[in-house]
């Protein structure tokens, strides 16, 4: 088509102001496009690192307010002031039937490893030998009903090169005794419940003898249907802060939605930052449009009177503008998946979340935003030149 | 062609102004007539309602048998394109297209795609333009050459009418002299020519010459 070809040979005619404009759009598409890969690598980093399904409720003791249970160190005998009792324990158990509700004990100590090494200090978790297969995947090793076993976080294990059988000495000097590793716990991340990946995982006899404890830090009730969720929450919450907040009680799976909502949002404001840098880049596209008009009066004149229609002087512009657009957007589309792939790389250290279609869908969004912004900013003057009336048009000097 | 009680007023601001005060004449097929007249006297006006780039005020003009006055802009422009050629003063060629391309440019717009080049190369050999120019930009063109492609750019589509706008205004003389004898030719073939000019030289290879003078017909 010759209007195709015009346009073509016109860009290539004003090569310098053309690449200055499509310049414009490149930046934009990157501007986009960075954003949401960079956003969306994030979110993406987050919900590796979070790999908690939301299937549970967990119920910790509420901290802050003036009960007796407060922050007040050494008031109740415990390791920890805020527990949760057995008493409160039975009711949660209650509100939560049919679903299984676990006890966890949790504290920090000293521990060795081997005769002759240095202390470190660790997470040491307390749970029913029988509630232990509900909650955590062994990689290595078997579960231990013995109270003398214990089971280890797959990077607790890697870190003190602890395999299955070795001892470890709790306690300073080894006062809370020795416990033998029986398993090895698959990786899992940060978690809501238990993060057990740096943890050791012993019985909750051992741990109530060793720490004198008869109370739970924090209970977790794994929910076999997920539409329950909400009303495990509200049960166990009506049961216990009837009439002091005595527990926080926490849905998992809103409290993921929440937190990749809020991830989105942050995502869709810098995008739309980027957007921004797109609309100027758009300005500049119409104003060289405009100029590209104004410079051809007379020879849309001429077209239009030896027989060119509106509609053909239009799409000459349009044509134009599409081209100005595609090229622009497809470089800054190619631009950005390099620059994705390097502020990755720096930022997150990794690029395995560039190549998945949700990462790639932000730059065709980008490239699509960019032709899209060419095109209406084509429009205008692209109308203008079809409307010249011919005698003026082609009078015009 | 056919111009019956034409009548075109422009409405300005300032009151409006009658550019053609009920002229009525006709041009027989295979006509070579000038149009002469000072400036101002209604012959850029006269040469816009031939050329269908503008309608009357009142009265009709028939073009082959078509009555402009109440056809769209497309149908014009269609009109235009089909069975008018235009000859400007200044050439008027598209500088981004070579001369070949030019040339077959209305022939282009008729078809809506890609046309043969061999009837444009045949046109331009017509009105002796050599073929080693085909190629070449306007810009690398003299003027009497430019001129010569504008010509065959006009005869293209085969029209029924070629309206020319002061042809030789922007050429000297002997190449001047050239197109005017191409244009004789071509009449002897068989277009009909109207052209607008002050140059009596020019107005003397016409058949028949039309004066006008405060947009009316003086004999």
């Amino acid at each position: 088509m010759i209007f195709w070809e015009i346009a073509k040979r016109n860009i290539r005619l004003h090569l310098l102001r053309s690449t200055l404009a499509m310049l414009g759009i490149v930046i934009g598409v990157v501007a986009i496009a960075s954003m949401g890969i960079l956003g969306n690598s994030m979110v993406l980093a987050v919900s590796d690192s979070l790999r908690t399904v939301g299937d549970s409720v967990i119920v910790t003791p509420h901290a802050g307010g003036g009960s007796a249970r407060g922050f007040g160190g050494g008031m109740g005998g415990g390791p920890s002031s805020l527990t949760i009792t057995e008493q409160n324990f039975q009711q949660i158990q209650r509100a939560s039937v049919p679903n299984v509700a676990i006890p966890i004990l949790q504290t920090s100590d000293r521990m060795k490893l081997g005769v002759g090494k240095d202390d470190i200090v660790a997470t040491i978790y307390g749970m029913n030998p029988d509630d232990v297969p509900d909650l955590l995947k062994l990689k290595e090793g078997g579960y231990s009903r013995a109270n003398s076993g214990c089971l280890v976080g797959s990077k607790f294990a890697d870190d003190n090169n602890i395999k299955v059988g070795s001892r470890i000495m709790i306690g300073a000097d080894g006062d809370k005794g020795t416990l033998r590793v029986t398993g090895i716990i698959e990786e899992r991340g940060m978690a809501f419940d238990v993060s057990t990946d740096s943890a050791v995982v012993a019985t909750k006899d051992w741990f109530d003898n060793a720490y004198n404890r008869n109370d739970y830090d924090k209970v977790v009730v794994k929910v076999k249907n997920l539409d329950d969720l909400a009303s495990v929450k509200t049960a166990i919450e009506n049961q216990l802060n009837k009439r002091d907040k005595i527990v926080d009680v926490m849905d998992t799976r809103k409290t993921m939605e929440t937190i990749f909502a809020a991830f989105g949002q942050i995502t869709t404001f810098v995008s739309a930052i980027g957007g921004i840098s797109m609309i100027v880049a758009g300005v500049s596209i119409l104003n060289i449009m405009m100029m590209s008009v104004t410079e051809r009066i007379k020879e849309i004149g001429i077209m239009r009177s030896i027989g060119a229609q509106r509609n053909e002087v239009m799409s000459m512009f349009l044509y134009e503008a599409l081209i100005l657009g595609v090229v622009g957007s497809l470089i800054g589309g190619v631009l950005s998946l390099i620059g994705g792939y390097a502020i990755s790389s720096m930022m997150l250290k990794t690029t395995k979340y560039l190549f998945v279609p949700s990462s790639l869908v932000s730059i065709v969004y980008g490239v699509g935003f960019g032709i899209v912004v060419c095109l209406i900013c084509g429009i205008y003057p692209a109308w203008r030149a079809a409307n010249l009336n011919p005698i003026d048009a082609l009078r015009h000097e | 062609m056919v111009f019956r009680d034409v009548v075109k007023v422009y409405p300005l601001p300032a009151g409006d102004v009658t550019a053609l005060d009920h002229v009525s004449f006709e041009v027989e097929r295979g006509e070579f007539i000038s149009v002469m007249g000072p400036s101002g006297s209604g012959k850029s006006t006269l040469l816009n309602l031939m050329g269908c780039l503008d309608t009357p005020t009142s009265g009709d003009i028939y073009i082959g048998g078509t009555r402009t006055g109440d056809m769209s802009d497309s149908e014009l422009t269609t009109l235009r394109r089909d069975r008018i050629g235009f000859i400007f003063q200044y050439f008027n060629l598209f500088p981004l297209l070579n001369t070949l391309e030019n040339v077959t440019f209305p022939m282009m717009l008729k078809s809506k795609g890609a046309v043969d080049p061999a009837k444009g190369r045949a046109v331009l050999r017509s009105v002796q333009l050599d073929d080693e120019l085909f190629t070449h930009k306007p810009m690398e063109l003299s003027g009497g050459q430019q001129q010569r492609v504008s010509i065959a750019r006009a005869l293209i589509n085969d029209p029924d009418i070629l309206l020319c706008d002061e042809p030789t205004g922007n050429l000297d003389s002997k190449t001047g002299a050239g197109i005017m004898e191409l244009m004789t030719e071509l009449n002897r073939n068989g277009t009909t020519i109207i052209m607008v000019t002050h140059d009596p030289n020019n107005a003397r290879y016409s058949k028949r010459i039309i004066k006008i003078a405060d947009g009316r017909i003086v004999p």
